[in-house]
């Protein structure tokens, strides 16, 4: 696949709402309304990532939630299916996120691995010692284990192929933002994504904005089209990720009308 | 249909795929039934729905007022609507009035899997009762440590008689009616035990879901479970025809395995015993260097060792569990909202993903399957839904009730789904069916179709 082009470069093509053309350039939709829905797991995961909205305050590495997969590729058993041979093919992490039940957030390897990069020096400007731990959880931790937790007793074992292993190093890693304890399990860590803290509040608070905004209409409806184009106040993050995510965890869904797409609050 | 009759006796049609015809068809058009209705007695949320299953005749309702009711599901009481509309109302109801009845709700009504003599009651004020049907009187009962969530009994059993429940204690309790007192207790989870549901290929296999979101597999002739379901263990789709023979035994040792590995594994009964440690010499990984290097583990029975194994099936409790007929996959709905359907041989996840948005999270519900394995029933907050269980897509919403759906059940000899919800009624979902004699005969007590005309003698 070729590089994907920033949004100064998009060209102003019309695309079929339905599918994304197969060939190798393709435009980086403007708006949502025509890239809703993708033919292929990886191919809707580079376009999202290149849609990531730009956040001045964090420097965070794009991710993508499962959600927002689902609301873009039919066939969500495609989807969990391409996601696990993706992940077993180490081209992508699959992190669990602490907001909500059910929310995974989706990493390409190289982005992850900046990430840590990032996380290292800004580490080493805070002049911590101990920063072998790093390269140690970079080179066999991430490599081997691929699930999204990891059990303490196999930590240290992995950790103990780069050296000798003390509590202090864990706890620089969870000070880090690497790994987060389990709430339910004191000897199971999750692996998370550092820096990501203020977004995941921003995404809390984005959902709530959005559907209440959307209850509190007459209908509980409104058209894509403008509804795009608004600001949520309390979310860093842009609309359009919020409405897919919504869309893919079935809050809302989206009705095809003679005026366009309508989004409306779905009640179950 | 008819000329699907004539070919299935010109030969041209197999019997067998003849009657699968219909019955899928018939399944396939179930809509609010209209001709058929249940008058429930409950004051309460029903919460528990069996339909027997050595006639398919009665069924059985158990409810949170403490009241359990039987209804003939075949004969109706009465008929109204100008004899269009059966109504079933209830052969007895045993309540909190009954000198032996339980005082608070009732969480799982069964029938004795042999015959309709008997059926099993367990509720939330600790006790199970077994009754006698046609006395309406309790001849068994047992005190369980907690709240009982579910209870079952094996249909395939000849050689024991074990009422496997599910409390909010850590362990399962067998309890044995031949004797009157506990013959097994499982653990091995972690909290209470949502769901317990027995195997439909072997009388000795039992699985249970329990709230810190496990499944295990227990074979009772033995200590400990033989399989802890792992959500991250995942094959992508059936298992091809053909099995590689690998070194390492999968289930259990979900914390070793090389991430790379395929997930091929070679078949094995459920029942066939294994030991722990054999696995750990066998799988060439860094494990054994880590087992090695210091843990200090008590000397756990090798059976025990499972309790160990913190694998989860589902980020939440396990709020329902379904064999299918053929004992080989599992169906599991969680308190995370999510469906996942398993294989039970080699023990991992098949990632077929159910549409479901939201599913109840505090009660345990019971699901249904068609026994070809083709459609699942779940009860999804106040609607139904039918989901396609090898695409994930939903087929049909049945939409009814007026509160949270908690169970259902599917008969297969009629093709009709009795639903029970919290808004206290029971509903009947049955295959559309014309009514012709809505015009001519209206006047007539029993229509003509509800007349059985071989129900006669001198």
């Amino acid at each position: 696949m070729e590089a994907i082009p920033g949004p100064s470069t998009a060209r102003k093509r019309r695309r079929d709402e339905e599918n994304v053309p197969e060939s190798e350039d393709y435009d980086e939709a403007l708006s949502l309304e025509q890239s809703l829905t993708f033919s292929d797991t990886l191919v809707a995961l580079r376009i999202m990532r290149a849609q990531f909205p730009q956040i001045e305050k964090v420097s965070v590495q794009p991710f993508i939630l499962r959600s927002q997969l689902y609301s873009s590729v039919k066939d969500r058993t495609q989807v969990d299916r391409e996601l696990e041979s993706l992940r077993r093919d180490k081209v992508l992490r699959i992190f669990k996120l602490n907001t909500g039940q059910d929310d995974h957030a989706i990493m390409f390897m190289d982005d992850y691995l900046n990430q840590i990069e990032r996380v290292i020096k800004r580490m080493a400007a805070k002049k911590q010692d101990e920063l072998a731990v790093f390269e140690w959880f970079k080179t066999h931790v991430i490599t081997s284990k691929l699930e999204p937790s990891i059990e303490h007793q196999e930590l240290c074992s992995l950790l103990s192929f780069g050296g000798n292993v003390k509590d202090e190093h864990i706890s620089l890693l969870i000070n880090a933002g690497l790994l987060t304890r389990q709430l339910i399990d004191p000897n199971m860590y999750w692996f998370a994504i550092p820096n990501i803290g203020s977004l995941l509040k921003g995404l809390s608070q984005g959902r709530k904005e959005l559907l209440s905004f959307l209850n509190r209409r007459r209908y509980r409806e409104m058209m894509l089209a403008p509804l795009e184009k608004k600001r949520l106040r309390l979310s860093p993050l842009d609309m359009r990720f919020h409405l897919r995510d919504l869309i893919g965890s079935g809050h809302v869904k989206t009705v095809h009308t003679p005026t366009g797409l309508v989004v409306r609050v779905s009640k179950d | 249909m008819w000329k699907d009759l004539g070919d299935r006796e010109a030969g041209k049609l197999r019997p067998y795929s003849f009657s699968n015809r219909i019955t899928s068809d018939r399944i396939a058009s179930l809509q609010l039934s209209n001709y058929k209705e249940i008058v429930s007695p409950h004051r309460g949320a029903v919460n528990s729905l069996q339909v027997d299953l050595t006639e398919g005749r009665y069924l059985l309702s158990g409810a949170s007022d403490a009241s359990a009711a039987v209804y003939d599901i075949q004969r109706a009481t009465e008929y109204e609507g100008g004899s269009l509309v059966a109504k079933h109302k209830s052969i007895f109801v045993v309540d909190k009035q009954h000198e032996h009845g339980h005082k608070y709700a009732i969480s799982s009504a069964i029938w004795y899997p042999i015959d309709t003599g008997l059926f099993i009651t367990g509720s939330y004020d600790h006790y199970i009762n077994v009754w006698d049907t046609n006395t309406t009187q309790v001849v068994v009962n047992f005190k369980m440590p907690g709240k009982i969530y579910r209870t079952a009994m094996s249909s395939l059993a000849t050689a024991h008689m074990l009422i496997a429940a599910g409390t909010e204690d850590v362990q399962v309790r067998l309890c044995d009616i031949a004797s009157g007192a506990f013959a097994h207790t499982l653990s091995g989870h972690r909290d209470g035990v949502m769901t317990v549901e027995w195997s439909t290929s072997s009388e000795w296999v039992l699985v249970t879901g329990g709230c810190d979101g496990a499944i295990r597999f227990w074979d009772i002739r033995r200590a400990g479970c033989f399989l802890v379901l792992d959500q991250s263990q995942s094959q992508l789709g059936r298992r091809p025809p053909l099995l590689e023979r690998s070194a390492a035994n999968k289930a259990p040792m979900s914390k070793s395995l090389p991430a790379s590995q395929s997930v091929n594994v070679r078949p094995r009964a459920p029942q066939k015993k294994f030991a722990y440690g054999n696995g750990s010499k066998q799988s060439a990984t860094g494990r054994t260097s880590s087992q090695a290097k210091g843990l200090v583990r008590q000397r756990l029975h090798p059976g025990m060792l499972s309790s160990q194994d913190r694998a989860t099936a589902h980020y939440g409790a396990v709020t329902g569990l379904k064999v299918t007929d053929d004992g080989m996959y599992l169906l599991s709905a969680g308190s995370d909202s999510r469906l996942r359907l398993w294989d039970i041989v080699s023990g991992c996840n098949t990632l077929v993903n159910f549409e479901t948005v939201r599913l109840q999270a505090s009660k345990a519900m019971q699901l249904a399957i068609t026994n070809d394995s083709a459609l699942v029933f779940v009860p999804c907050m106040t609607a139904v839904k039918a989901f396609d269980v090898w695409s994930g897509k939903t087929a049909m919403t049945f939409r009814g009730h007026y509160e949270y759906v908690n169970c259902c059940w599917l008969s297969l000899q009629d093709q009709e789904l009795y639903t029970g919800g919290n808004d206290r009624q029971i509903l009947v979902w049955s295959p559309s069916r014309l009514n012709f004699d809505e015009v001519d005969h209206g006047s007539r007590k029993e229509p003509i179709h509800a007349q059985d005309q071989d129900n006669w003698s001198d």
